[in-house]
């Protein structure tokens, strides 16, 4: 574009609002550069750097997603057909629930607690513990010497509810707790109880 | 993908079928037969099979002969129908298999089936059947007898006492014999159910005790 100021009736014929008969004859000459030199304004191609470049980029790295996921994050419409009646019993299911959830219930202490078992066993070479918290394995919780002479000990934690067990001595030997209450095992013996 | 989920699915399916076997490989084959047989008809009647379970591996890890293992399973197998059928009479609700393996315990503990029924009643609704059978199942093995068990635990109960204040019953009983001069449990549990009844009937501290059928 040059810097030529231009008539202002010519301004209005490149506005518009004039025709190039309409302007006075002494103006015609420079209406008709000035259409011109517009005309080649706009028709001056619009390029913009690295544009096509950054589509093709772009469309390529969406080829490449996978199926998956495209089918995850596209937008796509979802129809949905009810009848108004099937609406209740949801309803009332969903009203049920929260009913439910919001009742206060009996809370069981669910917390495990750390039990320390003691047996006095002088002669004893070895002492384990076998119950229902180690499925009645002897091998499975061997007591240890404490600092006192005779005296075994183990500790564990174990969940709250109620275990029965005894001790073994030198692996053969079952001998219920003398500082726990016992119960009857079927067998014969007494089996210890612990209630947490 | 398909032959992952496949693959996923059968491992998933498998593992408790793995840990519910180990136990097989604890007892004889000839237990091992009628637990298989009381377990399938225990779960039919919706019992709980884990106590039959322990029990066999009990027998086993004692060196029990298995005339007596195979006759203390079928002792314990009627525990727990007994027990079931003394909860069903406490209410309308199903026992849930850990309320029957706690009622079956605390008959084996001295405690009838009456008991066991009125201990579920006043069990519902603040606290779980099972703690409060068990409960009671260690205070009868302890030595306090069924009547004064089931007073004492419904006077804590009612006195409005929780869950944990039910399950300390035992450790104060100890404590009670231990620090008393020649008391008895007995003693010190009609101690304890004096001590309750006494807070139950505190002006302000009495609620509503709800009606048992």
């Amino acid at each position: 574009m040059s810097g030529k100021d231009f008539h202002p009736q010519v301004k209005q014929l490149l506005d518009g609002e004039l025709s190039l008969a309409d302007l006075p004859a002494a103006l015609r000459a420079e209406g008709e550069e000035a259409l011109r030199l517009l005309a080649v304004v706009d028709r001056e191609p619009v390029t913009f750097p690295g544009l096509e470049t950054r589509v093709l980029a772009e469309l390529r790295r969406r080829a490449d997603s996978p199926s998956w996921w495209r089918r995850l994050v596209t937008p796509r419409e979802v129809r949905l057909r009810v009848r108004p009646w099937t609406l209740v019993p949801a309803f009332a299911a969903a009203l049920a629930l929260v009913l439910f959830l919001a009742q206060p219930g009996p809370t069981p202490a669910t917390s495990p607690v750390t039990v320390r078992f003691v047996l006095f066993a002088p002669d004893a070479q070895q002492v384990s513990l076998a119950g229902t918290f180690n499925q009645w394995d002897p091998a499975a919780t061997p007591l240890v010497r404490t600092g006192t002479p005779g005296v075994w000990s183990a500790t564990l934690i174990l969940p709250a509810g109620q275990h029965q067990y005894a001790f073994v001595v030198d692996g053969a030997r079952w001998v219920a707790d003398p500082g726990a209450p016992a119960v009857d095992d079927g067998f014969g013996r007494r089996n210890s109880v612990l209630s947490l | 993908m398909k032959t992952l989920s496949v693959a996923l699915l059968i491992t998933i399916a498998a593992a408790p079928l793995g840990a519910q076997q180990d136990w097989v490989a604890r007892v004889s084959p000839e237990i091992a037969t009628l637990v298989r047989e009381l377990t399938s008809s225990a779960a039919t009647r919706g019992l709980p099979i884990d106590p039959l379970i322990q029990k066999a591996i009990e027998g086993s890890a004692k060196g029990v002969p298995a005339d007596r293992i195979a006759a203390a399973l079928r002792a314990l197998a009627g525990q727990l129908d007994v027990s079931a059928a003394a909860l069903r009479r406490a209410g309308p609700s199903r026992p849930d298999t850990d309320a029957i393996a706690a009622g079956a315990f605390a008959l084996n503990a001295g405690l009838s089936d009456t008991n066991v029924t009125d201990l579920a009643r006043v069990s519902r609704p603040r606290h779980t059947e099972a703690a409060t059978l068990r409960v009671a199942g260690t205070l009868a093995a302890m030595g306090v007898p069924a009547a004064q068990t089931v007073e004492l635990v419904t006077q804590v109960i009612d006195a409005g006492g929780q869950s944990a204040d039910v399950v300390a019953l035992p450790a104060q009983v100890t404590a009670g014999v231990a620090h008393g001069q020649g008391v008895t449990p007995a003693q010190a549990a009609a101690g304890l159910a004096r001590a309750a009844a006494a807070r139950a009937n505190a002006p302000g501290q009495q609620r509503p005790r709800p009606s048992h059928p």
